[in-house]
């Protein structure tokens, strides 16, 4: 593999994770969801990058300064994906860039993201480009995502 | 453990439609695959596909007796149908929501979800794959 660095980053808000106890999951901690990330990335041949902030602005501009190091991106934006707002037009025009690029990108959410009162009819928008949608499989969602970027990666190789 | 694979409208084109989008593996290709691998992850899988509406939510309604989990992907329906909706309001066992493509990168009448309230996970975008990934992750979300 060329470049087999993948990033995951996680949105503001992430680093306390009590707020998902008792969905099912067990204890949850990023901590315990690094942890499996590394397990999965190890025996897939990739490196991992892991990060969380919980300022907006650095996430972004992890984005955009970082994403041409790595060979695809996994990212938790928390609430980004549905915010009505200039936010929400910042995170659609990063990830629009990485997607261009053809980078395999996936969104990732612990929690299903509409059944929780959110507006159903608003959700992401990001035109062209390929990205993945999962929600509601707490931390198995970021494995899934690592699996579908490993295979996407090993596809294009071949 | 049973499963049930339930897929909806136009998904029987599966391969000859719009390969650049859902893929070249016929839904058929999918199918095999599911009950062969979940079979050796001790699941017993039923795939099932309608281009009828009514027959999906029937197919639904049998879950409540005969699935103790249901992967959806209901296609065109995922945006219309307040019946599937209903339907798998109903069944309590576990159930996830699944597309090949992304339709929150499509046009805008595939952004509302009906299905989307009502399951516990939803997984779109990973392409025909997703349903490979499914099968392998089913086992640790039913334990």
């Amino acid at each position: 593999m060329n470049n087999n660095r993948i990033l995951i980053l996680n949105g503001p808000g992430l680093s306390d994770l009590s707020a998902y106890q008792g969905y099912n999951y067990g204890a949850l901690s990023l901590e315990k969801i690094e942890r499996e990330c590394s397990k999965l990335c190890k025996s897939e041949g990739l490196e991992l990058e892991f990060r969380q902030t919980d300022d907006d602005d650095q996430m972004f501009r992890w984005i955009a300064k970082d994403s041409d190091k790595f060979a695809g991106l996994i990212i938790n934006p928390v609430g980004y994906s549905q915010a009505a707002n200039v936010e929400f037009e910042m995170y659609r025009s990063s990830i629009r860039m990485i997607a261009h690029l053809r980078k395999p990108v996936v969104e990732v959410h612990i929690t299903n993201i509409f059944n929780q009162g959110t507006d159903i009819t608003k959700p992401l928008q990001a035109p062209k480009g390929e990205m993945g949608f999962i929600c509601g499989l707490g931390y198995h969602g970021y494995l899934l995502a690592i699996q579908s970027v490993a295979n996407k990666l090993r596809a294009e190789q071949n | 453990m049973k499963v049930f694979f339930i897929n909806g409208p136009n998904l029987n084109l599966l391969g000859t439609r719009e390969p650049e989008i859902y893929g070249k593996d016929t839904l058929q290709d999918i199918a095999n695959r599911c009950e062969q691998r979940g079979a050796e992850l001790g699941l017993d899988v039923t795939f099932m596909q309608s281009n009828y509406e009514g027959q999906l939510v029937e197919w639904v309604q049998e879950g409540i007796q005969n699935a103790n989990a249901i992967v959806i992907n209901a296609g065109a329906y995922t945006h219309t149908s307040v019946a599937i909706h209903d339907a798998l309001r109903a069944y309590e066992g576990y159930k996830i929501e699944l597309h090949i493509s992304n339709p929150h990168l499509r046009e805008a009448f595939r952004h509302t979800s009906y299905v989307s309230p009502t399951v516990d996970a939803v997984v779109a975008g990973l392409g025909v794959g997703g349903y490979d990934l499914l099968i392998e992750l089913l086992p640790s979300m039913l334990k």
